[in-house]
């Protein structure tokens, strides 16, 4: 029997949940009692069952923000999610009677000044807890507060308080800082004074039909031998912090509360239901029945009317709406969706040209037909003469922009792109939008230096937005298949943080079509809409399928001009917080570009001088101006040309 | 207007000229298609049609000039102008032994020097060669040039091809039957008149054919819907037309050169109106070769249930600069369908069915893909379903 993958939260609060899951299956294991001492760690643990019938736990511990990513991507069974995530993912079962919350103060959630919070003109966020953030919102919300947020580690949180900047603390730090502050919101406190609810931070949510009743037991009976030990995990966790035993066992046995009672579980769908309406969380309901056949489920019709109302969907209306959602609702409503985002009938283009710097590459991704190895007699990298031509044609055409791209070429160090950089903007004073994430990671490798200094640096040589390719889908199962020694999907998502928070803007982009499920797609899509509600700085997302014509060691996937329209609808349903939507013609053809202008895409992406990693792979389409702007009126709208952040440079005509 | 037009088409009540114009103005493309597709699911569900067939043009000299023509060679002697021999039109199909289609469809210029015995003798060698072999060949307007040129009435050409070895008539020639538009493109060939009188002695001997409609050049939509309107009169009189097949106008090397191909939304919208306004034809078609087979994919939504065949060997829209493939191999119409999660039904001509195909039971994952090691440690990625 495998067993039941258990992953819980390092948290003190936590810790009497799952505890005794992990002391239970190392005595199991090693035959001898549990040390008592030991700190929460990353390393796992079994428990086991009633003998033979029931599979065993393998409890791991991690970060909050890994516990749904753990879950969505199916590493997980069961996890001690925060609500928000819970929500956030959909159809997931909760396990009875645990949960981790407070009536009234919590003590460990707060926001903290020097003033009242009235007076704020600020709020950094420790944005590791989501649920936390969501319920800051919403008390701000209920105050008619719009302080600006911005979001920080949660050591920059406690440095940016200031004269009329406040913190949202979490965990130690807020019981640390108990009474540093003269003023101080409790969060649950004030959620209780606003609804007479509790609120619940966490609970154990499991994924559809993974946990049997008698296995839930094992959660219940862990939490019953885990509240039996709070002195002792008290003293352990005031031996580790420094702060008080007694504050901390308070802290554990009246400010917490273990239970998900008819009270709780009211304050859940309370919270839940705020969410929702503030367009934070997507609409739940929380559920002790298995997701997918539970009465509260709703009809793919609702999901669809609430997609094109603008409010947020789950990973699991995601994932349903992209198995079972038909091709014409689903276009409707990305329709509907891009007409409320754009309620003027404009699609917009921009004139730039793709330049592929060096084809020499160290990746050998298995989709790709444009690369050489290093040393291979193909290999080049384009002289400052060719370029200077090709930027020449681009600013004579009339061009605004260059999308520069390459292979991770070992022989270009960063400096050879600051002097280039420098030379293009000077001679050519063409925007920049260069390097997708790959290329600076390699260059932050090749350097020895960070991420944040190579984007410093090449933004001071003239980069002025970051281009979204390399994403491919953002789930590592399926980039270690299709593109083993590319960047994880977290690098590339931190590529993008960091751009984003130096005030870069980025596109995001999908390809789809090789060895991924619908869950892994809309994952992708999650990932994506995450890291915009904390930066805001995606400007536009593009997808297509993986072009398999010639050249690559891939057999074709599920790839019909079917499925890239439904697919485009589902991302424009699922990304409510992405302004635009670009339709790939350069990848499916004009023809089918055109079409997805109906399919909830405003944009329809370059009038290209030359692309050459798609047209490496057979897909050769190339159509000038006058040709997009007839597609964009056919379609029946009007059309003008744009820049990086989609600014409009004509009138609309 | 769309709500009132909608009504109608869930009632089944005719629409009318105006309805026709009122949604190719329409903005809503969509609306228009998912009317469409209601019409289309209610007469076949997700049966989508395609064949076996092969291509053959024996001849591009044509003594026809039409202006959205770049296939036909005027004379004999012009470069480029070419006419097979029997032997080379019949190797063709001796060369489909192994992967025999199931009709062979023949279209050709209208060439003044070739005796009418060349064409019986065409048609009884290719049933020499395959007795089963259905053979849909020479539009209404070869027909009528045959009538003149051989001095016959259409119903002695008709016979006598058919006692040769003919079963039924392809539906192209129709191009736009308004008599202004139609004097502008092709004004030295069969009338629309002459054309649908061909179609109506066919009808009348027991053939069935087929009718297409050749937009995006210079017409109006007005006459588009007229086009339509006329097809669906003769019908109710006939009931011969098995398939109506609008063909998409290509610019390359013709005389209307200068003009846009029309884009894929009008192509999708125009297939959608015609399913729509002919409520008395049961299939409709969208022609991969016109449209690519890209986009024949979305128009299995927008109200087409056939998307033609293996074609082989198509060099009419390819003179006129088409970006589809020459042919398409079994397989890829069977994906190509299901993707568009629809059933795959192979049929003969006269729409009996040859093979049903399984459809589809995930559109999104239809293909599962299974990561292999091969031989020497290289690793690759395989369909396996």
């Amino acid at each position: 029997m495998s067993p039941l993958r258990v992953i819980g939260v390092e948290y003190l609060n936590a810790r009497p949940l799952w505890e005794s899951m992990r002391a239970e299956s190392m005595r199991a294991e090693s035959g001898a009692p549990a040390s008592s001492g030991g700190a929460a760690s990353t390393s796992g643990g079994r428990i086991s069952g009633a003998p033979g019938s029931i599979a065993p736990i393998e409890l791991r511990l991690a970060p909050p923000s890994e516990l749904a990513r753990a879950l969505a991507e199916d590493e997980a069974d069961v996890g001690l999610l925060p609500v928000a995530a819970a929500a956030t993912m959909g159809e997931l079962r909760l396990l009875r009677n645990m949960a981790i919350g407070a009536r009234g103060k919590v003590r460990s959630v707060a926001i903290v000044a020097e003033r009242p919070i009235h007076e704020l003109d600020a709020i950094a966020l420790d944005l590791s807890s989501r649920t936390s953030v969501v319920l800051t919102r919403l008390l701000l919300a209920r105050r008619k507060l719009a302080p600006k947020l911005f979001g920080a580690s949660p050591a920059a949180a406690v440095a940016s308080i200031g004269d009329r900047t406040g913190a949202l603390i979490i965990g130690d730090p807020a019981l640390d800082l108990e009474d540093r502050y003269p003023h101080r919101l409790d969060l649950a406190e004030d959620w209780f004074e606003w609804t007479q609810l509790p609120f619940v931070f966490a609970a154990w949510f499991a994924r559809p039909d993974a946990v049997s009743r008698e296995q839930e037991d094992l959660f219940r009976i862990a939490k019953q031998k885990g509240l039996a030990r709070v002195d002792q995990i008290a003293a352990e966790h005031a031996a580790r912090s420094g702060l008080s035993e007694a504050s901390l066992r308070a802290y554990l046995t009246e400010s917490i509360r273990y239970d998900l009672g008819d009270e709780e579980l009211a304050g859940l769908q309370r919270f839940w239901q705020e969410g929702a309406k503030a367009g934070l969380l997507p609409a739940a309901t929380p559920s002790f029945e298995e997701p997918r056949v539970a009465s509260s489920r709703p009809s793919l019709d609702t999901l669809l009317s609430r997609a094109a109302d603008g409010e947020r969907l789950s990973g699991a209306d995601g994932v349903r709406l992209l198995r079972e959602g038909s091709f014409f609702e689903l276009g409707l409503a990305a329709d509907a969706v891009r007409r409320r985002k754009h309620p003027k009938g404009v699609v917009t283009y921009i004139v730039d040209r793709n330049v592929n710097y060096t084809n020499v590459c160290t990746t050998s991704c298995r989709f790709c037909a444009f690369y050489r190895p290093v040393g291979h007699p193909e290999g080049y990298v384009l002289s400052r003469e060719v370029l200077g031509q090709k930027l020449k044609e681009v600013v004579d055409a009339g061009g605004v922009q260059i999308l520069l791209q390459g292979g991770l070429n070992p022989d270009l160090r960063i400096e050879w792109y600051e002097d280039l950089f420098r030379w293009m903007k000077k001679e050519y004073g063409l925007g920049l939008h260069a390097l997708s994430p790959e290329e600076i990671i390699h260059l932050s490798r090749l350097e020895g230096i960070s991420v944040r200094r190579v984007l410093e640096r090449l933004n001071a040589a003239g980069l002025d937005s970051v281009p979204g390719g390399g994403a491919e889908i953002l789930v590592d199962r399926v980039r270690r298949k299709i593109a083993k020694t590319k960047c994880t999907s977290s690098e590339w998502l931190d590529v993008m943080r960091v751009a984003h928070h130096m005030g870069l803007r980025s596109s995001a982009t999908m390809m789809y079509g090789t060895i991924d499920t619908p869950e892994e797609r809309v994952q992708h899509l999650v990932k994506i809409r995450d890291l915009q509600d904390e930066t805001g700085g995606f400007t536009a997302f593009f997808c297509w399928d993986y072009q398999h014509e010639s050249g690559t060691h891939l057999a074709p996937g599920d790839n019909g001009t079917h499925l890239y329209l439904r697919m485009q609808a589902v991302a424009r349903l699922m990304l409510d917080n992405v302004d635009h939507v670009g339709a790939s013609w350069v990848t499916q053809g004009p023809a089918v570009g055109q079409v997805a202008l109906r399919f909830g895409a405003d944009d329809f992406g370059s009038v290209m001088f030359e692309e050459n990693v798609v047209s490496s792979a057979g897909t050769t389409f190339r159509i000038g101006a006058e040709a997009i702007e007839k597609r964009i009126h056919d379609a029946g709208f009007k059309a003008t040309r744009r820049n990086v952040r989609y600014d409009w440079l004509t009138e609309p005509a | 207007m769309l709500e009132t037009i909608r009504q109608k088409v869930r009632r089944g009540e005719r629409l009318t000229f105006d309805d026709g114009v009122a949604l190719f103005h329409e903005p809503d493309l969509l609306a228009v298609g998912q009317l469409a597709n209601e019409v289309r699911e209610k007469l076949h569900g997700d049966r989508t049609y395609f064949n076996r067939n092969m291509r053959v043009e024996v001849t591009n000299v044509c003594v026809a000039s039409c202006l959205f023509c770049s296939f036909a060679k005027l004379e004999e002697h012009m470069p480029g102008a070419h006419t097979m021999t029997l032997e080379e039109a019949w190797k063709a199909l001796e060369d489909r032994k192994d992967d025999p289609p199931t009709e062979v469809h023949v279209v050709n210029g209208l060439h003044p020097g070739l005796p009418f015995s060349y064409y019986e003798e065409l048609l009884a060698g290719y049933k020499r060669i395959d007795p089963k072999v259905h053979l849909k060949c020479f539009t209404g307007v070869e027909i009528h040039f045959f009538a003149q040129h051989y001095k016959m009435t259409y119903r002695e050409v008709l016979e006598r091809l058919r006692a040769a070895g003919l079963d039924s008539l392809p539906g192209g020639g129709a191009e736009i039957f308004d008599e202004d538009v139609r004097k502008r493109i092709s004004h030295d060939k069969a009338t629309a008149d002459e054309y649908l009188e061909v179609h109506r002695v066919a009808h009348g001997m027991g053939m069935r054919t087929n009718v297409t409609m050749l937009y995006g050049h210079i017409e109006t939509f007005a006459h588009r819907v007229d086009h339509i309107l006329r097809v669906r009169a003769l019908q109710d009189e006939t009931k011969g037309f098995q398939a109506f097949i609008p063909l998409a106008f290509h610019p390359d090397g013709n005389g209307m050169k200068n003009l846009p191909a029309p884009t894929a939304v009008d192509d999708l919208r125009t297939l959608a109106v015609s399913r729509l306004l002919l409520d008395n034809v049961d299939h409709l078609k969208a022609y991969w070769v016109s449209l690519t087979p890209d986009v024949a994919q979305i128009a299995l939504r927008f109200g087409a249930d056939d998307i033609d065949g293996t074609i082989v060997h198509e060099t009419i829209y390819k003179a006129a600069g088409t970006s589809s493939p020459g042919a398409l191999r079994y397989d890829d119409l069977v994906r190509l369908i299901r993707e568009a999660g629809r059933t795959p039904i192979e049929r003969d001509t006269l729409y009996n069915v040859v093979r049903e195909h399984e459809k589809a039971s995930a559109p999104e994952a239809s293909m599962k893909v299974k990561d292999r090691v091969r031989p020497g440690g290289k690793r690759s990625l395989e369909v396996v379903s």
